[in-house]
């Protein structure tokens, strides 16, 4: 009768003796679990268009401002003119600022027109050198309405979009 | 005089003995009662250790994924952010705060620990991801004094690793760890300039660097038992942590 040799039945029983470990380590998993979401928002920046509508009688030129883009804005106004010009808002809404501008002082929603309507007077030159005709021109820009940390809006007059109008006057 | 040998009744011995072996039978019966009553019990037991975890959005749980039995799970664990962050007709501003507060909940049945990874990330409009646009300008604020923790030297520009530091027990809900959500007003200064002339004078228009880009958040929980958290946690999420001998808290190594 063939003697069974003793090596290779330990090697046998150690084999499946380490098997019958890794079934009980896979046995004694933990419990875990996770879960997962994910979302994203497009950035619809833009700068957006202004038109300036002015209409000039003896007083001077009455301006409102429209906002034909699609985007809210800041506006501001300023002219120039070889005569005297003075300023007023008769009905408030405007406020003079820095760099000789006029600025609107809400928030112009697009689509929007200014409520309230910027005057610009000039005086006509008297004396014997005075022009025949003279131009008063309007200079018009807007920018986009950003937000501080805590939500109030604020322009940033460094990136502005400028149209500039001419129109003459007698 | 022959004293009479009393004998032994045989029927009231044998009902005796039916007796007896009812007796013996019932109280097999009832031991058999109570051993099936026990294992049921602890069956059940068994089927109530369950793990499970909801990610919440703003107070609403925006995706889930809870143990039910047999390798069987419920809720969807993939869900949806930032569906509501906008109202109505309302444009995303930069620099605005919007309110973002992520929360998890224990929706499961055993305590667990937790933890949340955050990844920001820039796509454009055909869903691919831009690497030269920065995600630190997408500014999620995350609080930190209320038991989360932020893993620096597992995080990135990109990624940020929170742990919440307690345990949640079953039920609970985390504070949240973010509140509001904010694109840095700095990406409106990242313009490119454009000079047109006409007749009617000179026109000047800027185009934004980031406008059409989509940002992304996503967010994973992670939940694993407290019971043997230290192992549990380092054989779930590779990480060393010390554990509170109650298992009620733990911290980073």
């Amino acid at each position: 009768m063939r003697k069974l040799h003793k090596k290779p039945l330990i090697m046998a029983a150690a084999t499946l003796a380490l098997t019958g470990t890794l079934a009980v380590g896979s046995a004694m998993a933990y419990f875990t679990t996770y879960s997962t979401a994910g979302g994203g928002v497009k950035m619809n920046m833009g700068f957006t268009e202004t038109v300036p509508k002015e209409e000039v009688d003896e007083n001077g030129k009455h301006i409102t401002i429209k906002n034909t883009g699609d985007y809210d804005c800041f506006v501001r106004v300023k002219a120039f003119a070889p005569v005297e010009l003075t300023y007023n808002a008769p009905d408030g809404g405007w406020t003079a600022g820095d760099e000789g501008y006029w600025y609107y002082d809400d928030v112009l929603p697009a689509g929007k027109t200014t409520e309230q309507e910027l005057n610009i007077t000039y005086k006509f030159p008297e004396g014997d050198d005075k022009p025949e005709e003279f131009n008063i021109v309007v200079i018009q820009e807007c920018t986009p309405v950003l937000y501080d940390e805590d939500g109030n809006p604020y322009a940033d007059w460094n990136h502005v979009i400028t149209d500039d109008s001419t129109q003459t006057t007698e | 005089m022959k004293k009479k040998k009393k004998s032994f009744p045989k029927k009231p011995a044998l009902v005796l003995t039916a007796a007896a072996l009812l007796l013996v039978g019932s109280t097999v019966g009832s031991t058999r009662a109570a051993l099936t009553y026990y294992s049921e019990n602890y069956s059940a037991q068994m089927n109530m250790q369950s793990i499970g975890v909801s990610l919440l959005e703003n107070d609403k749980v925006v995706s889930s994924r809870d143990y039910v039995s047999n390798n069987e799970w419920k809720g969807t664990s993939e869900g949806t952010l930032l569906t509501n962050l906008l109202g109505k007709d309302e444009t995303f501003t930069p620099g605005k705060k919007y309110n973002e507060a992520i929360s998890v909940k224990n929706s499961g049945t055993i305590d667990t620990f937790v933890r949340v990874i955050i990844t920001k990330s820039w796509q454009d409009e055909e869903g691919k991801k831009n690497t030269e646009l920065s995600p630190e300008l997408i500014e999620l604020n995350f609080l930190t004094d209320n038991g989360w923790q932020v893993a620096d030297a597992q995080s990135t520009k990109e990624r940020t690793v929170l742990y919440y530091t307690k345990a949640v027990a079953a039920g609970d809900t985390t504070p949240a760890l973010s509140d509001t959500l904010r694109i840095n007003p700095s990406i409106a200064s990242d313009v490119t300039k454009h000079v047109t002339e006409s007749e009617k004078g000179k026109t000047i228009t800027y185009t934004y660097k980031y406008n059409g880009y989509t940002f992304h958040i996503d967010a994973e929980v992670d939940a694993v038992q407290t019971h043997n958290a230290k192992d549990a946690i380092k054989s779930a999420w590779g990480v060393d942590v010390n554990v509170s001998d109650d298992e009620t808290t733990m911290s980073l190594q």
